[in-house]
């Protein structure tokens, strides 16, 4: 059991406030990814866990019990930085026994611990190297045994994959998510990536100039945004958003016309907008098609192979993106119709809030 | 085939011309520091080698061979002088590593007013020697000297005692005044050191439990191990000829008891216009000091390669 609950946490650097009342309930074993783009206070939070930062108010309850003026040591929490810290003129064994050395455990258990972690690491034939001598790969999960061995009720990860390359970070992406489901603990992963929030966690943390923009599953996110941040955060190539007037509303939904012209009809719950508001319409680019709809120019042409990804301007001057086929027939220069889906369509009011779809998939729990 | 035949015989021409005025581009690269190391280090290091194979005085030279070099490993006063040498070596840069640590530590650690500090420590460094060995000999006299005068007030001292008329207080009073010079640099480089310590080594070792002591046995110090070689040497070649100090203080007295290699070298040659005697006890000391820095280097690269820099 290993539940974390954040009430109310502010934190104030001076006069710069860079939380402001976070309020959190998070389960036990789940996995919650803090995201949210650099400065948005996603790894304070994590410090403030972790006890290597004071809140400046607010409360840290971990199963039950307010941690919030507890030492790191004393919260049951471990952490594993960006930077790995590990000890460079320690081998890998006694990087990984750091902890238990600290709490005076005889030789034997510090033996029999080690071993498991590196057993679950696949460290065993690196226990005698020093961290000098290991790919960035291997030196994370180093730092990952040394958290391991302390057992905690709670895994603290600060951008972990950061410093390794694109194809190391989607192994360990994988290897971090088995080593969840292995010891089923409860783990906050801060990351400024959204594949990676996306990939593993069971729910997501959108976090943006100190507050909670949203938290939920990555699929609520992705269908669901609850602002036109999330909706812009969340999704690659990021959401196109369209101005567009509102001409009115019925119970079919919101009848909206885009700039440059293109009328839908859009079902979303309305609220209380009305006829003449101004709002954006949100288009991934992975819901466009060739078709009928949006005419614009492609600037310029990203063949992937399985995807073309184009970016287009549109007659108005503003930039558009559609994610298609990958043999479309379509060339940079070339002006093309894209077809849009209505029920595919987000619709932000002007403080950039969300109107509700309706026809959104159904969303796993 | 043809092509490539007739071509061969002027690229291979080429290569050598463009081989030859890279050769000739490098020496004239590098030939202003070989005439700086000639003039300055090697004619001087030769020439002394030379002279202590002589006699030389202000009245002229004859070869001697190793008379000079039997003379004085003969008498029991100079391996008393290389001992006291070597005590003076170790006491010093123990003590200046010592309280360079402490210093650092204090400095590094995040107490208000730490810049003021760090300005603080520098005056013994920034001071000119002789200066500041001046304020010493006034600290260390005993009619009129601070020392003395507090001792007396405090009861210590039962009348006035001069500290540099004695043989003993007068070398661990040079001591204390050597330390007092060399300390704020010891200090800077093991503080310029803590300070290039990754901060997050120190924040998972808290998150781990560790405590302050804990974190300073276990990382601070192995993390600056390669600074404390690399000052304990250095420190240790500057101190073993540390010249100023000891001769502004004392001259090398009361009846020798200050008087270290250097010293003895300065007074042999300069102080009795024994020249040939002067540069056999120079070499001895150049000796001396290249087996300390070929020991540095090994060392260095011993324990660089310990602590993971390498």
């Amino acid at each position: 059991m290993a539940t974390l609950n954040l009430q109310n946490i502010t934190k104030s650097f001076g006069t710069a406030q860079v939380l402001q009342g976070i309020d959190l309930a998070i389960k036990d074993k789940e996995f919650v990814v803090f995201v949210g783009p650099s400065g948005c206070g996603k790894s304070t939070l994590l410090r403030i866990v972790a006890g290597l930062e004071l809140a400046t108010s607010g409360q840290i309850v971990i199963d039950g019990t307010d941690v919030s003026a507890l030492a790191p040591v004393d919260r049951g929490i471990s952490m594993v930085f960006q930077s790995y810290a590990l000890y460079p003129h320690l081998t890998v064994f006694e990087n990984i026994a750091f902890p238990l050395r600290v709490q005076k455990l005889p030789e034997t258990d510090v033996r029999a611990k080690v071993a498991k972690a590196a057993e679950i690491l696949q460290l065993g034939e690196k226990l005698h190297l020093k961290p000098g001598q290991l790919s960035g790969g291997q030196r994370q999960r180093v730092a990952i045994g040394r958290s391991i061995v302390r057992n905690p009720k709670i895994f603290l990860f600060d951008e972990p994959l950061s410093n390794l390359d694109a194809a190391l970070r989607g192994d360990m992406r994988v290897e971090l998510s088995q080593l969840h489901r292995d010891l089923a603990a409860t783990m906050i992963y801060v990351t400024h990536d959204q594949i990676e929030a996306m990939t593993m966690a069971h729910r997501i943390v959108v976090l943006n100039a100190g507050r909670v923009e949203q938290f939920g599953t990555p699929m609520e996110l992705y269908h669901h945004p609850a602002t036109r941040f999330v909706a812009t955060f969340i999704g690659q190539p990021n959401m196109n958003l369209v101005p567009a007037t509102v001409l009115g509303t019925d119970a079919t939904g919101l009848s909206v016309e885009l700039e440059g012209g293109l009328r839908l009809t859009l079902p979303v719950d309305a609220g209380r907008a009305k006829t003449g508001d101004r709002v954006e319409v949100g288009v991934r680019p992975e819901n466009t098609a060739l078709g009928d709809g949006l005419s614009m120019k492609v600037r310029v042409l990203e063949r992937l192979g399985g995807v073309s990804i184009t970016y287009c301007v549109t007659p108005s001057g503003a930039r558009f993106c559609a994610s298609l086929p990958g043999d479309a027939a379509i060339a940079e220069g070339q002006t093309i119709g894209l077809a849009i889906n209505p029920a595919d369509c987000h619709v932000f009011d002007a403080n950039g809030r969300v109107m509700r779809r309706r026809m959104a998939p159904a969303l796993a729990a | 085939m043809a092509d490539i035949t007739s071509t061969a015989a002027p690229a291979a021409a080429k290569a050598s011309r463009k081989g030859l005025s890279e050769a000739w581009f490098a020496w004239a690269l590098i030939a202003p520091a070989l005439l700086f190391i000639g003039v300055i280090v090697a004619w001087p290091l030769v020439e002394t080698v030379r002279l202590s194979f002589t006699d030389a005085d202000l009245g002229g030279e004859s070869w001697v061979g190793l008379a000079n070099y039997e003379k004085m490993l003969s008498g029991a006063k100079f391996f008393e002088i290389v001992g006291r040498t070597f005590f003076w070596m170790v006491l010093s840069v123990g003590l200046k590593l010592v309280v360079g640590l402490i210093g650092a530590t204090l400095l590094n650690a995040a107490i208000p007013g730490r810049a003021l500090f760090r300005m603080m420590i520098m005056p013994p460094w920034v001071i000119p020697i002789a200066i500041g060995c001046i304020g010493w000999l006034w600290l260390y006299n005993g009619q009129f000297g601070f020392l003395s005068g507090m001792s007396q007030r405090l009861g210590l001292l039962d009348g006035p005692f001069e500290f540099l008329a004695y043989r003993n207080s007068a070398f661990y009073a040079a001591i204390v005044t050597d330390v007092w010079v060399g300390t704020p640099m010891v200090s800077l480089f093991f503080l310029a050191a803590m300070q290039g310590v990754n901060r997050d080594l120190y924040e998972a070792a808290w998150v781990d439990g560790a405590g302050r002591w804990y974190r300073f046995r276990r990382i601070t110090i192995p993390q600056i191990m390669p600074v404390i070689v690399s000052m304990a040497l250095l420190s240790a070649i500057w101190t073993f000829n540390s010249f100023e100090i000891i001769y502004i203080l004392t001259q090398g007295g009361p009846r020798g008891g200050t008087t270290t290699m250097i010293i003895d070298t300065y007074k042999t040659a300069i102080g009795n216009y024994k020249f040939g005697e002067g540069a056999a006890r120079a070499v001895a000391i150049v000796v001396i000091l290249g087996v300390f820095s070929l020991l540095y280097l090994k060392v260095l690269d011993r324990v660089n390669k310990h602590y993971g820099v390498k």
